[in-house]
């Protein structure tokens, strides 16, 4: 009789239940995309704040200060130390290396254009491919790193094009006065010997870069006299904002317990990321850029506390509209209960009918209301940072328990309220 | 009794006799109401804090002399900068370069604005303290290791003036003793510089007051941004400004994109809930079908039947409406001090068009239902059928 009856208002009532299908789907849309939006913001905003470059910078141990200070007075025997080119492929085996987006080697020298003028020419990676002892690929380099370079002639070098090796790229500013365009041929003076330069394209980067010329590694490691060696890395990292563990692990990560130690080894901080790659690169250290590490960590901060604020916002929300709903309908139904009532059912049956009714519209709305929630996350992720959001499965739970409890909320007042009526009066209509 | 003064009676005593769903349904529509309002003001209000926190990654303008041979002084700089309007502006640092003998190691030595530089270069790492008083100096962490300095070490400055400049002699020979107040940790090139107060870097080196550039934080959009730039340059300031194209053109395109997703998932929220109010709207009033049926058996003309109904549904919208923007401004303001520790710029058309939004949507959502109501015939609805 019980089953019978609930298949008698599914069939009968349909219209209702639908109803309340419909609105618990749509809190449950709502729900399942904003959870899901809100635990991807942070990689998701991560990854548009890499446009600011990288956050690590590499250095050998014993850099001279003096070279960066004086570079007209830049020579052979000013920079004493270096990196190894052959250890740049370890930055990609760090446990980290999943975060490390990108990066750069950097070597410099200077050369003596044909007016007779003294340029810093600067030997790099642009689109570089490389082969990982992982066995994966990528290709990184500055493209990705000087985001904020606005080629106003040509195009970028592309050093994977057969014959690019004598290729180059010139700042704006040197391009207009030397009267450099792209595509002529400039000859310079480097190491006592001639090159004749193809120039690639003309940059604005709003720089000191905008005076000089950025060539390929292997082309200005040679011009410098310097074969496999680098003056620095540039890192683009993914990482996790500052917090108390990163201010005492640095000042002394001996001073850290295992277990923090651990935590902060297994953690994408910045410190942590650098300790990572000094241990993989000979004789190096690894510092954070504050400019871009600290901004990034507070405009993650405060994304990710918005993106909470806002969804736990809408979930109360869309939760106390599902409840009023639910409350409506049920309430609607007095005359049905005084009914019952009336021909002698129990408060405990008809509880338990009217809940087992609700119950299995709301498991249907809210799996109808997870997959629309996964679509609304999609459009939000393509339209806004055109790449999908990662769905989280633990978002299932979270949203069953918010459903199963909006549900009961609307419905046990309301079923409370409709028991105490006493069944002549409601079936008189009053 | 005239027909205005039934019509009100008619509308209070369904609001007052029916209270509980009437309850029910003016709730639904605050809660509509105040997410609406609340997440409009936000969503306005967004790009003004978190362009704030862009400021984090320091100066986006340069100023520097229009002609690199002229000095330009503090009046050059004062105009210009007043171009800028007083609500844009973050901060403004002006510095001075000069090479200087520290314990015979040629070093540079940056004067500045202290409390300037607390602004334009927020992300500066300082070790002990910034300098405060005459005679201290903040080295930067490369040159406090080349030269074995500490917070609380004094050391030496000298200055070796070009060969064309004239210095008094006293000042060449002595050198001026200065207390290291801090070490600067930037992961950058300014840990290769020794900073100092102007006045300081002035006794040091002698002659007259002079600047080789000014940082300029703005908080301000990128076609501002540019305007800013082409009037200052254009003008007859003596001063030629630049933007660090790095920060700008980067932060615009992180705001942009910041801004988008706030407005998708503002969309997708007020979509939802409008939605929700109208469903709980039809469901009040289909309960009324019965009631309508009467009324038209005893002769109510289908018109007078919807005015009352939408007389009804626009005063709850109304109500509604103003408690929900009042309710959504406050919830704004919650969020934005939370987040961004900063009270929201109240945006005075948000209001009505709260009040007017939520009055619109109750009153399609009463429509709907209660013509498809009158369309019955009355007899078949009192029957119950």
């Amino acid at each position: 009789m019980f089953f019978r009856m609930i298949k008698g208002a599914f069939t009968r009532q349909w219209k209702k239940m639908l109803m309340i299908a419909l609105t618990i789907a749509l809190g449950a849309s709502l729900a399942t995309a904003m959870l899901n939006v809100m635990m991807d913001v942070g990689d998701k905003v991560n990854q548009e704040l890499k446009t600011y470059g990288a956050n690590i910078n590499v250095v050998p141990k014993t850099s001279s200060v003096v070279d960066n200070l004086y570079e007209v007075e830049e020579g052979e025997d000013a920079n004493t130390a270096y990196l190894l080119e052959s250890e740049l492929g370890n930055i990609k085996t760090i446990f980290w290396a999943f975060n490390i987006v990108d990066f750069a080697p950097f070597i410099s020298t200077s050369a003596e254009l044909s007016s007779g003028e003294e340029v810093k020419i600067n030997g790099t990676w642009f689109n570089h491919h490389m082969d990982l002892p992982t066995g994966e690929s990528l290709d990184t380099g500055i493209q990705n790193l000087r985001t904020w370079w606005d080629v106003t002639d040509g195009s970028w070098l592309n050093e994977q094009q057969a014959g690019s090796e004598n290729s180059v790229m010139v700042g704006s500013v040197l391009a207009e006065r030397a009267g450099i365009k792209a595509g002529d041929t400039i000859n310079v003076n480097a190491g006592g010997k001639d090159y004749s330069l193809t120039v690639a394209g003309i940059y604005s980067s709003g720089d000191d870069a905008d005076e000089q010329i950025y060539g390929i590694m292997d082309m200005v490691q040679e011009m410098a006299d310097k074969d496999g060696y680098l003056s620095n890395i540039e890192v683009s990292a993914i990482t996790t904002p500052d917090n108390e563990l990163v201010i005492k692990a640095a000042k002394d990560p001996g001073s850290l317990t295992i277990s923090q130690y651990e935590t902060w080894y297994c953690t994408a901080y910045v410190s942590s990321i650098c300790y990572q790659i000094q241990e993989v690169i000979t004789d190096s250290v690894a510092s954070p850029v504050r400019q871009v590490a600290d901004s990034e960590g507070a405009i993650l901060e405060k994304t990710e506390l918005l993106m909470l604020l806002i969804t736990v916002l809408s979930l109360v929300g869309s939760a106390l509209g599902i409840t009023n709903l639910v409350t409506a309908s049920v309430m609607e139904r007095s005359n049905e209960i005084g009914l019952l009532k009336a021909v002698g059912a129990r408060d405990s049956a008809i509880s338990g009918l009217v809940l087992t009714e609700i119950v299995i519209t709301g498991i249907f709305g809210a799996v109808i209301g997870y997959f629309a929630g996964f679509g609304f996350a999609q459009i939000i992720g393509h339209t806004v940072f055109g790449s999908a959001i990662e769905m989280k499965p633990f978002v299932i739970p979270i949203v069953a328990v918010l459903v199963v409890i909006v549900t009961l909320a609307g419905s046990i007042p309301a079923i409370r309220m409709l028991l105490r009526l006493r069944p002549a009066e409601v079936l008189h209509g009053r | 009794m005239t027909k205005r003064k039934m019509f009100i009676r008619m509308i209070t005593a369904s609001l007052t006799r029916r209270r509980s769903r009437m309850l029910v349904a003016l709730l639904a529509i605050a809660v509509g109401a105040t997410i609406l309002s609340g997440l409009v003001t936000i969503y306005y209000d967004v790009p003004r804090q978190m362009g704030a926190q862009f400021r984090n990654y320091g100066a986006n303008m340069i100023f520097t002399s229009a002609e690199s041979d002229k000095d330009f002084s503090r009046d050059n700089i004062e105009e210009a900068a007043a171009v800028i309007s007083s609500g844009d502006m973050v901060g403004m640092t002006p510095y001075r370069y000069e090479t200087v003998r520290i314990h015979e190691q040629p070093i540079v030595a940056a004067g500045m604005d202290v409390e300037g530089a607390k602004i334009t270069s927020p992300y500066w790492h300082v070790e002990g303290e910034w300098p405060s008083s005459p005679n201290e100096a903040l080295v930067g962490e490369e040159v406090a290791a080349l030269l074995g300095l500490s917070t609380g070490d004094t050391f030496n400055a000298l200055y070796t003036p070009r060969e064309d400049e004239e210095t008094e002699e006293d000042v060449l020979n002595m050198g001026v003793d200065m207390t290291v107040s801090g070490i600067l940790n930037t992961g950058g090139s300014e840990e290769e510089y020794v900073y100092m107060s102007m006045e300081d870097l002035e006794s040091i080196v002698g002659g007259d007051p002079r600047f080789d550039l000014v940082e300029l934080s703005v908080s301000a959009s990128q076609e501002k941004l540019t305007s800013y730039v082409d009037t200052i340059s254009g003008g007859d300031f003596g001063v030629s400004a630049k933007l660090v194209k790095r920060v700008t053109q980067s932060e615009s395109t992180v705001l942009t994109k910041l801004q988008a997703l706030v407005f998708l998932v503002t969309a997708v929220v007020l979509i939802l809930t409008m939605i929700c109010v109208a469903t709980t709207m039809t469901a009040v009033v289909t309960e009324r079908r019965k009631e309508i049926g009467l009324r038209k058996a005893l002769g109510a003309s289908d018109k007078s039947i919807i005015k009352e109904f939408m007389g009804e549904g626009l005063l709850l919208g109304g109500i509604g409406g103003i408690i929900g923007a009042v309710l959504g401004f406050l919830l704004a303001q919650f969020v934005s001090t939370r987040v961004f520790s900063s009270s929201i710029a109240f945006q005075p058309l948000i209001l009505p068009a709260t009040i007017i939004i939520s009055i619109l949507v109750t009153g399609i959502s009463c429509f709907l239902p209660v013509r498809s109501a009158i369309e019955v015939d009355p007899a078949l609805v009192l029957k119950g059928e």
